[in-house]
């Protein structure tokens, strides 16, 4: 399991490095970049909105869109993780999501989206590994699960055009996997996330 | 990027939590009375399976075992605090989780025993709190399903929100209302007396029944009716000291890789309410199990009244062969019937065994659980190691 999910990690890498080369950069010559700070918890997915206490994230991300009309489009985001769960561990990841994006008049949109890829947590405790028979103080090298997700996205954009600056709320449910093999097969979390989505030129 | 990454780098430098330094006189505690461990012929072979535990992946293991042949042998093996490399003693004390439910039937017994209740009262008829009533069951279940397990009353500790949230929050100190609001509106598992389902949320429902009765905390209540007695002051109920000093740390396997994180500030859900919360020794918990069953705690007709067991539909195949009584379950072993409560916290995991047809006694403590750790301590393998390896 453990070189499955190495092996993710260097496709999901290649697929972020893919996607920040795709034409759709260099042709308009900017790249749009996305970051939002959330909160982190761990949930059942759609059954609560907010959350206590307050685990920080933050994410910084790109994407292209494939098919882009005046108010829709299929999307592709890259986006770098982390989170700080107190008392448990952090996080760090990548992912990737495949989405629509549908945008009414007044500038408001509407997006699903759904991800897959890469976290790594790592405990906020010491830890201690079996050696030889006996505990022994470790470094914590981290855990590697794969993290699929789903997430509804409500944004803004202002100048009433996707290449415009977008102002976002987003409640993402995603899952780790696997948790704890033979006792905790899979944990759902939900991340909530405002942030501001701009073109860096 | 280059300030998320660098930001990630720095918070995670800034929160890694060292565990408290302490000094070995922390855990310091007297050598249990009676003991005749050294003189007991099977000394090696007891310390033997405690080591092999240890070197499996147990973080550290007391255990009392007792018979009339040998009288009170208490070991100890691992550790009891890592972080200062401290071994664990005999003498410490521990979580024992929901092996209090045991000493909430008793409690009620006696309470019966005193005319302040009936067991077959309905529970309604004690307790009129609004939170109750929006859990189904409760008006038509008495003291006895409660505590016999068959209320069919939800269990709230199933409810996968409840999971979510106790780990989203590890250092909540969960009170009485806030886990039953995880049990609100569940549907039960069938109609009271029908069959027996275990159930925490019956036993919360309980402690609250006694502290309305005798008008006082559950801590003070246990004090008086069992642990003051018994001249047990290393035991009592978590909402009177909720991390005392000397309490073994806690350790949890998470992720099932035997790399274990401590976990002994940790509140779960055991400090206030009746589904858990004992902290105890095996020696302690052992003279409280001997002293009931000797029928020296509550009376003859109490004790059997405790001893009424009820067959569940269903066996679980995992598990022994298990018939529900009132805060005790009864089990066939490969040596036959013992009488068994089991419990554990975050961290922590403790089983007392009673074989009632020589009364020999075996406790274990252990401070590490979940993951991998569980297979070495809660699996009927494991116990049957242990029961074999005494009783053979």
């Amino acid at each position: 399991m453990k070189s499955y999910l190495k092996k993710s990690l260097v496709a999901g890498c290649l697929f972020a490095l893919m996607l920040l080369g795709n034409e759709s950069f260099s042709q308009k010559n900017s790249m749009p970049v996305s970051v939002s700070i959330f909160n982190e918890a761990t949930a059942i997915p759609f059954t609560k909105f907010t959350t206590r206490p307050f685990h920080p994230g933050i994410q910084v991300g790109s994407g292209f869109a494939y098919n882009q009309h005046r108010n829709h489009q299929w999307l592709q985001t890259i986006n770098l993780i982390y989170y700080f769960h107190s008392d448990l561990n952090h996080g760090i990841g990548i992912y990737t999501e495949f989405g629509y994006q549908y945008m009414f008049k007044n500038g408001i949109s509407f997006s699903p989206l759904l991800g897959v890829g890469y976290m790594r947590t790592y405990s906020v405790n010491e830890e201690f590994a079996l050696d030889n028979g006996q505990y022994v103080k470790r470094k914590d090298k981290g855990n590697g699960r794969l993290m699929p997700s789903l997430s509804l996205e409500a944004g803004y954009y202002p100048k009433k055009n996707f290449n415009g600056t977008k102002f976002f709320l987003k409640y993402q449910a995603w899952a780790e996997y696997p948790y704890s093999p033979g006792f905790i097969p899979v944990m759902t979390h939900i991340n909530l996330h405002a942030g501001v989505q701009f073109n860096k030129h | 990027m280059k300030f998320l990454l660098s930001l990630s780098f720095l918070l995670m430098i800034l929160s890694c939590k060292k565990s408290l330094d302490l000094q070995p006189t922390f855990y310091d505690c007297s050598p249990v009375p009676a003991d005749s461990s050294s003189r007991n012929p099977n000394n090696s072979k007891y310390q033997a399976l405690l080591n092999d535990m240890t070197s499996k992946g147990v973080v550290g293991i007391m255990m009392s075992v007792h018979d009339s042949k040998h009288g009170m042998w208490v070991g100890s093996s691992g550790m009891a605090d890592l972080h200062n490399n401290i071994a664990m003693k005999s003498c410490n004390i521990t979580r024992a989780g929901s092996i209090i439910k045991m000493y909430v039937a008793v409690t009620l017994l006696k309470l019966q025993e005193e005319g302040k209740l009936d067991l077959d009262d309905k529970v309604t008829d004690h307790l009129n709190d609004e939170i109750l009533s929006k859990i189904k069951n409760t008006d038509k279940s008495t003291i006895r399903q409660l505590l016999q397990h068959s209320s069919g009353i939800y269990n709230y500790i199933l409810n996968p929100q409840f999971q979510t949230a106790s780990l989203n929050n590890l250092i909540k100190e969960w009170q009485a209302p806030d886990l039953l609001f995880y049990a609100k509106n569940m549907e039960p598992y069938f109609q009271p007396g029908e069959d027996v389902h275990y159930s925490n949320t019956g036993y919360i429902i309980l402690g609250m029944l006694i502290e309305k009765i005798e008008n006082k905390p559950l801590y003070q209540v246990l004090d008086e009716k069992i642990f003051t007695p018994l001249h047990q002051s290393k035991s009592f109920f978590a909402a009177k000291d909720k991390i005392p000093n000397g309490i073994v740390r806690g350790y949890v396997d998470f992720y099932s890789t035997l790399e274990v994180t401590e976990s002994t500030y940790y509140s779960g859900w055991d400090y206030y309410t009746a589904d858990g919360g004992l902290i105890s020794n095996p020696y302690d918990m052992s003279v409280f199990i001997r002293t009931l069953m000797a029928g020296r705690i509550i009376n003859t007709a109490s004790l059997q009244e405790m001893l009424q067991w009820k067959r569940p539909r269903e066996q679980d195949e995992t598990l022994f062969e298990t018939e529900y009584g009132l805060g005790i379950f009864r089990i066939l072993t490969s040596k036959g019937v013992a009488y068994i409560h089991s419990g554990d916290a975050i961290g922590y995991y403790n089983t007392m065994l009673y074989f009632p047809s020589d009364g020999t006694t075996i406790i274990y403590s252990v401070n590490s659980n979940y993951g991998k750790i569980d297979q070495l301590i809660s699996s009927k393998e494991a116990m049957e190691k242990i029961i074999t390896t005494i009783k053979e």
